[in-house]
């Protein structure tokens, strides 16, 4: 098991008030699972994404990531997680804007101590995955929202990671270039990737091969996703 | 994250914003070039009076009759007191042990004259040991010597700024010139001397550059008292073997005096080290000041580097939310952006010291306030302002570091 979740809890306070965001949750990813966590707004999932993410800890419960207990860790030691085990892709992309792709892609590797030759080569490697070979020196604001993206997929695949954690992230793009990003996973999954996707849509959930549903901080379902015909066809006429 | 990674990274942030942090550095850069600025003029100050006091031989003891109205001579002569004289002179450089060599002077004013030129002028009758107590060296020619001495011969030697006016651009060497009813030929120029601004002890303020010296000898034998009563000598120049012994010194030769004057107080001591070691503490006061004031801006300029970094962290904490989602710790965000702060202060550390030499240098070049920069001050000024730059850049980066990521990250 690469994620192990017991009986997770997490309360915020708001003023006076407990408020729950998750109630009991358990579950289990293995390595190289295509997850997605549906839910509407306010059904716990960004909340079950922090601390999957190592973002936030949680109020009770275990969470085991690999076999390392992270409910206990440090401030330090959390971050030293999200920089080795998880690879994050937002929304909203969450580029640096006054760095060009080469050194948006970099930056992991720089928290990770790795030299800069070796850094430089592997960020390179990291864009010609995401077929941006050709746009390294181009910065955020030279690139449409689809490049954008993919050079945030460049930077959360450069560490290697345990997971790639995709918070909607077709949610600020066309359809189509939606479809490419989708495509993409795909066949980062194929690579032997794990990855976990939060998302409401139920259209962008479609391309896990398992869906897991939370309403009201609790999982409501879990279950294999059998990709449709009309999923595979979209990705097959994106891969040309 | 290497020292080295942190320091780019910190440079990167202040070049995106040229502008804001130059301004953000002109508090430092004012502050550093006040601090050396005002140090230099202290420096400069301390310079002036040090050789001042050097003139007057930081060895010596000098015996001054004191300025006495005619009553009051009258009265110290029927008490008794012979007033200063020679015969002083040469039982102080008899009795007193540390006592290395003594110049008696004789002194009037008088009128010299070159062909039609004449000018107010101190004619002062010296012994030859008189260029060896005092450090004065001549321009041209020699200072009087033994031989002129003791032959009361008719020469004289003429300050520089007589020399100048008499005889531009040409040499006095040879020529004659008219003191009161006598001729004196010139036998040496002295060089320029700082003109005296100031009155210490007893020894007025004048310009010794329109001074004459002739031979004690010719002195008494061929200029007139203006007043039968006068001693007959002004002064006594007394060189002591160490600075160590001049306080004892003194007691010794005020005792001797008091003797030989009958308990007149006629004369007063002057002891230009001790005067220099009073000035020097009052002037500390003046100088702590001066510096506190600079120092003061240098602080107002650490809270307006504060001031914006804080702007900045608010500015930037959706990158800092991006990096700490990314793997930085609180000590990599930390770091940065001390980082920033210290170079902000160093780099205006650096304009700063430039532009306090450039304000120290106009300040001597156009106003009369001597200045002078020491190095330690360039490295006082500096040291503050990065230290400043630490100081007032931790308060910021510990808000940068202790932002939550989750929330900074959605921070629009």
């Amino acid at each position: 098991m690469l994620i192990e979740i017991k009986n997770l809890v997490k309360n915020y306070i708001m003023g006076d008030i407990q408020v729950p965001a998750l109630k009991n949750v358990s579950l289990t990813i293995d390595r190289n699972e295509y997850v997605a966590i549906m839910g509407p707004s306010g059904s716990g999932k960004s909340t079950l994404m922090n601390i999957l993410g190592c973002l936030d800890t949680p109020s009770d419960g275990q969470y085991l990531f690999d076999n390392v207990d992270v409910s206990t860790l440090s401030d330090d030691a959390l971050s030293i997680m999200r920089n080795r085990e998880i690879g994050f892709i937002f929304q909203n992309f969450n580029l640096l804007p006054k760095m060009n792709s080469l050194q948006n892609v970099e930056l992991p590797l720089m928290y990770a101590g790795v030299p800069k030759a070796v850094r430089r080569e592997r960020a390179m490697e990291a864009l010609e995955r995401v077929g941006l070979a050709d746009r390294m020196d181009h910065k955020p604001t030279e690139l449409s929202g689809g490049q954008r993206q993919r050079v945030a997929v460049a930077r959360a695949l450069v560490t290697k990671p345990g997971i790639l954690l995709a918070d909607e992230p077709t949610g600020a793009l066309d359809s189509k270039t939606g479809v490419e990003i989708m495509a993409l996973f795909d066949e980062l999954h194929r690579d032997g990737n794990t990855l976990i996707l939060i998302t409401h849509e139920r259209e962008i959930a479609e391309y896990s091969h398992r869906i897991i549903q939370i309403r009201d901080g609790l999982i409501f379902s879990d279950e294999k996703n059998h990709r449709s015909n009309d999923v595979e066809q979209k990705i097959y006429k994106t891969r040309g | 994250m290497q020292f080295e990674e942190i320091v780019r990274v910190a440079l990167h942030a202040l070049m995106d914003h040229k502008f804001r942090s130059f301004l953000t550095m002109l508090g430092i850069i004012f502050g550093v070039a006040s601090v050396i600025a005002m140090l230099s003029i202290g420096e400069g100050a301390k310079r002036e009076a040090i050789a001042k006091y050097q003139d007057l031989g930081v060895n010596n003891i000098i015996v001054r009759e004191k300025k006495l109205s005619n009553a009051e001579l009258e009265e110290v002569r029927a008490r008794f007191s012979p007033g200063l004289s020679i015969n002083d002179a040469r039982v102080i450089k008899e009795i007193v042990p540390e006592v290395v060599q003594v110049a008696p002077q004789a002194e009037k004013e008088a009128e010299v004259k070159m062909g039609d030129m004449s000018a107010k002028s101190t004619v002062i009758g010296i012994t030859p040991a008189f260029v060896e107590i005092l450090n004065y060296e001549t321009e041209d020619g020699i200072f009087i010597s033994t031989d002129h001495y003791n032959n009361s011969l008719k020469v004289c030697v003429l300050g520089a700024g007589l020399a100048n006016s008499f005889f531009p651009n040409q040499s006095a060497l040879g020529k004659m010139v008219k003191v009161d009813d006598q001729w004196l030929e010139v036998v040496g120029v002295m060089k320029s001397k700082a003109v005296f601004t100031e009155t210490v002890g007893e020894l007025a303020s004048r310009d010794l550059n329109n001074d004459v010296y002739v031979p004690l000898t010719t002195f008494n034998k061929r200029f007139t008292k203006d007043n039968l009563l006068e001693s007959e000598i002004k002064q006594i120049t007394i060189k002591v073997n160490s600075s160590g012994k001049l306080m004892e010194s003194a007691a010794l030769i005020r005792s001797i005096l008091d003797r030989h004057h009958f308990n007149n107080e006629d004369y007063s001591i002057v002891i230009p080290f001790e005067l220099l070691k009073q000035e020097e503490k009052e002037r500390q006061i003046y100088n702590i000041l001066l510096g506190a004031i600079a120092a003061i801006s240098l602080v107002v300029g650490g809270i307006g580097i504060m001031n914006i970094m804080l702007a900045t962290v608010m500015e930037r904490t959706r990158e800092i939310g991006i990096r700490r989602a990314i793997g930085a710790r609180k000590k990599d965000i930390m770091s940065q952006f001390v980082v920033e702060a210290v170079a902000i202060s160093i780099t205006g550390g650096l304009i700063g010291v430039v532009l306090g030499v450039v304000l120290s240098f106009s300040i001597s070049w156009f106003t009369d306030v001597t200045t002078f920069i020491r190095v330690y001050s360039i490295f006082i000024a500096f040291f503050f302002s990065v230290l400043v730059g630490i100081s007032f850049g931790y308060l910021p980066a510990k808000n940068a570091a202790n932002l939550k990521p989750i929330e900074s990250i959605r921070y629009e």
